[in-house]
């Protein structure tokens, strides 16, 4: 590992001339930043994964069966366990999508659940994203370029190769394509995310295009190739947002969508991964009812747990809330990548008033979580010390024939020493994630 | 119970040619519980390809695609409906009809306006017709006043606005006192021009209110389509490449046949 370490700048330089970039929107202008690669890895234990795979399978299945009851038959409101407040108001919930079963009755393909580590080990969920998660292909390259810059590091531990994760997301895509090509669709390469989109292309084999290259003719997908002809689409992994997905059915501005796709996607000629109308699903409110819903779809109790969330919504909630804000996180839940997270503790006196009157005037916006204690991960600092910070891991669950959990990860860290923020929007880095054989 | 003819055209002019036009459009009256709709001509031209298919909301829609390079868009359908309104429309109650939406949020100056009002106790339609007639009172209907951009609480900021307007603003009222609601476009006898209206759900199903003039919708109203406000139920929508004005003309007639 010490050797592994030794390269870090070296492995750096690479990513940085591979383009391993991240983009930043802010005050309007793009900045695209380097996304810092830390060269000690996160080790899992191999007991440690088959408990996390297990919980993670369970809990993406549970919220695939969500999303398709929520679309069609809404049991889950019917009876009770889920408030419908919390479904029609989310700003995830699309009419446009009501009735709509995607192929297999595959709602979230890729999901990108967020857990963190606490200092007594135990694994909590902090967040799932079920739209467009991204992050697998910076561990994918770095796990490449790590294992050229000492193959020793990987001949002496026993871990588990990573690097099929193209052919996960491929064979995901082919389970559900309804004939045809199947395509990643990019907004482009000023997205935040360009450099991820262009390597899965390149590594999955799926042809990369953008929104001027498709087209929908009687209700189906095609694709213009280079020479004119067009091939039709059957599966589209489309790295943009549900509201620019479609300018005739939502977002009539969006210039980065494909006019008819909604249609084509109604009609079951071409698969959506993922599927659209899926934020309903990973709304921060909705993720307090998560473990309810393993109990109710699947009938098992759930293996991995939430962190410890308060919905004001609901009286007895919003009276701890309020007599504990200072110590507690609030999130907003219309926010998304760190933006909107507050805790109490950073608030003064005036401030945590103003709070309090905001989650008591607006209660079903906000939701409440003790602040766990995070297991510090040691990473290298500029002299080639090693300092403790805290780090989150995205655990890559793929939904195709059966549900398969990545054996690997995104695990980012807060260089900021104060700061437990680790999205890579707000500037922080990331790791390898080792899984161990044994 | 009475019959009536109704002809929809829209005829669009661009002055410079476009192409890559790619539209969606609703505009064909459905047969439903108290309309009974014969379509005797429906065209789309020019186009390379239609399809027909049904919305989220249960809306018809043509949707379709012109490749090459035109200076015109025209669309209408024409026939014959024969109608009998006045009664609920039995139908299951879909949740997202009961919360805001955005033409129809909870506006301060709605809010208010609402919290002024003492509306008496009774059933769902009775409190809604309260609603409707207290909007009436308050409203002046003034065209070219709003745009299609318009939520209910800008123009009821105003006192003033169309009959989508009037829509927005009664489907927020409504929401308000508990009462699910959605949004209407259809044409009505006499108009020029398509019309907005209001259903209110009264608990076993829909029923028609017309709060640009008061009235409840009878037999010379023939619905297009709902949703939760304008958005959900636009007539035509369209993305084409091209540099380009655009000159666009409504036919609308409705008149009873005997």
């Amino acid at each position: 590992m010490n050797e592994l370490m030794e390269h870090t700048q070296e492995i750096n330089n690479l990513l940085s001339r591979y383009g391993v970039k991240f983009g930043i929107y802010k005050n309007n202008t793009f900045h695209e930043q380097l996304f810092p690669f830390d060269a000690v890895p996160r080790v899992i234990t191999h007991e440690e994964y088959v408990k996390l795979e297990k919980g993670l399978i369970q809990r993406v299945d549970a919220l695939n069966l969500f999303l398709k009851d929520i679309y069609t038959d809404k049991k889950i409101i019917k009876d009770g366990i889920v408030p419908e407040d919390f479904v029609f108001l989310s700003s995830g919930y699309l009419p446009q999508c009501e009735g709509i079963v995607p192929p297999k009755g595959i709602f979230s393909h890729i999901s990108g659940i967020d857990l963190v580590q606490a200092k007594d080990k135990s694994w909590y969920i902090l967040e799932d994203n079920l739209r467009v998660p991204s992050g697998a292909s910076y561990p994918l390259i770095a796990r490449e370029l790590c294992r050229r810059a000492s193959p020793k590091t990987f001949r002496n531990n026993k871990i588990v190769d990573n690097r099929n994760y193209h052919k996960l997301l491929r064979s995901t895509m082919e389970n559900v394509n309804c004939g045809g090509i199947s395509v990643i669709m990019t907004p482009g390469r000023y997205n935040a995310a360009y450099f991820e989109h262009s390597y899965l292309a390149e590594r999955s084999g799926c042809v990369l295009a953008m929104c001027n290259d498709l087209f929908v003719e009687k209700n189906r997908l095609y694709y213009r190739d280079y020479k004119g002809d067009k091939q039709q689409v059957g599966a589209i992994y489309r790295r943009i947002s549900d509201e620019y997905l479609d300018p005739l059915t939502f977002y009539s501005q969006s210039l980065i969508g494909v006019p008819g796709i909604m249609d084509a996607y109604r009609a079951g000629n071409v698969a959506i991964i993922n599927a659209p109308g899926n934020g309903v699903a990973d709304d921060k409110g909705i993720y307090y009812f998560v473990p309810k819903m393993i109990k109710y779809y699947l009938g098992e109790e759930p293996i991995l747990r939430n962190a410890p969330t308060y919905l004001p919504f609901y009286e007895e909630d919003r009276k701890y809330v309020l007599e504990h804000l200072d110590k507690l996180v609030i999130k907003d839940v219309a926010e998304a990548g760190g933006y909107g997270v507050v805790f109490g503790s950073d608030l003064s006196k005036e401030q945590l008033e103003d709070m309090k009157k905001l989650v008591e005037k607006e209660s079903r916006r906000f939701i409440a979580q003790e602040v766990i204690d995070f297991l510090d991960l040691k990473i290298m600092d500029e002299d080639g010390a090693l300092v403790p910070r805290k780090a989150d891991l995205r655990a890559f669950v793929l939904s195709g024939e059966a549900t398969k959990v990545w054996p690997s990860g995104l695990t980012r860290f807060s260089r900021n020493p104060d700061s437990f923020v680790v999205n890579s929007s707000q500037g922080g880095g990331f790791k390898d994630t080792w899984v161990l054989s044994q | 119970m009475r019959k009536l003819r109704f002809l929809y055209r829209t005829i669009l002019k661009f002055d410079a040619p476009v192409r890559g036009h790619s539209f969606a459009i609703r505009c064909i009256p459905p047969t439903n519980q108290v309309q009974q709709v014969n379509i005797e001509e429906r065209y789309v031209t020019p186009a390379d390809c239609i399809n027909e298919v049904t919305d989220g909301f249960g809306n018809l829609r043509y949707v379709g695609r012109i490749n090459d390079y035109h200076t015109g868009f025209e669309y209408g359908v024409r026939g014959t409906a024969v109608v009998q309104s006045m009664q609920v429309q039995k139908e299951p109650l879909h949740g997202m009809y009961k919360y805001p939406s955005a033409f129809t949020g909870f506006a301060p100056s709605i809010r208010a306006f609402y919290e002024s009002l003492t509306v008496p106790e009774g059933d769902a339609l009775s409190r809604a017709v309260f609603l409707m007639h207290a909007l009436y009172e308050t409203m002046q209907y003034e065209s070219g006043s709003t745009s299609i951009y318009t939520t209910a609480g800008e123009a009821f900021e105003k006192r003033k606005g169309v009959c989508q307007d009037y829509a927005h603003i009664l489907i927020a009222l409504c929401k308000m006192a508990g009462i699910p609601a959605r949004y209407v476009v259809g044409m009505m006898i006499g108009e020029g021009y398509t019309h907005a209206w209001v259903e209110i759900y009264t608990g076993e199903g829909w029923y028609g209110l017309d709060p640009t003039n008061n009235l409840h919708i009878d037999d010379y109203y023939i619905k297009i389509a709902h949703g939760r406000d304008y958005a959900d139920c636009i007539v035509d929508r369209g993305i084409f490449n091209g540099f380009t004005n655009q000159e666009q003309e409504i036919i609308v007639s409705v008149e009873e046949i005997s």
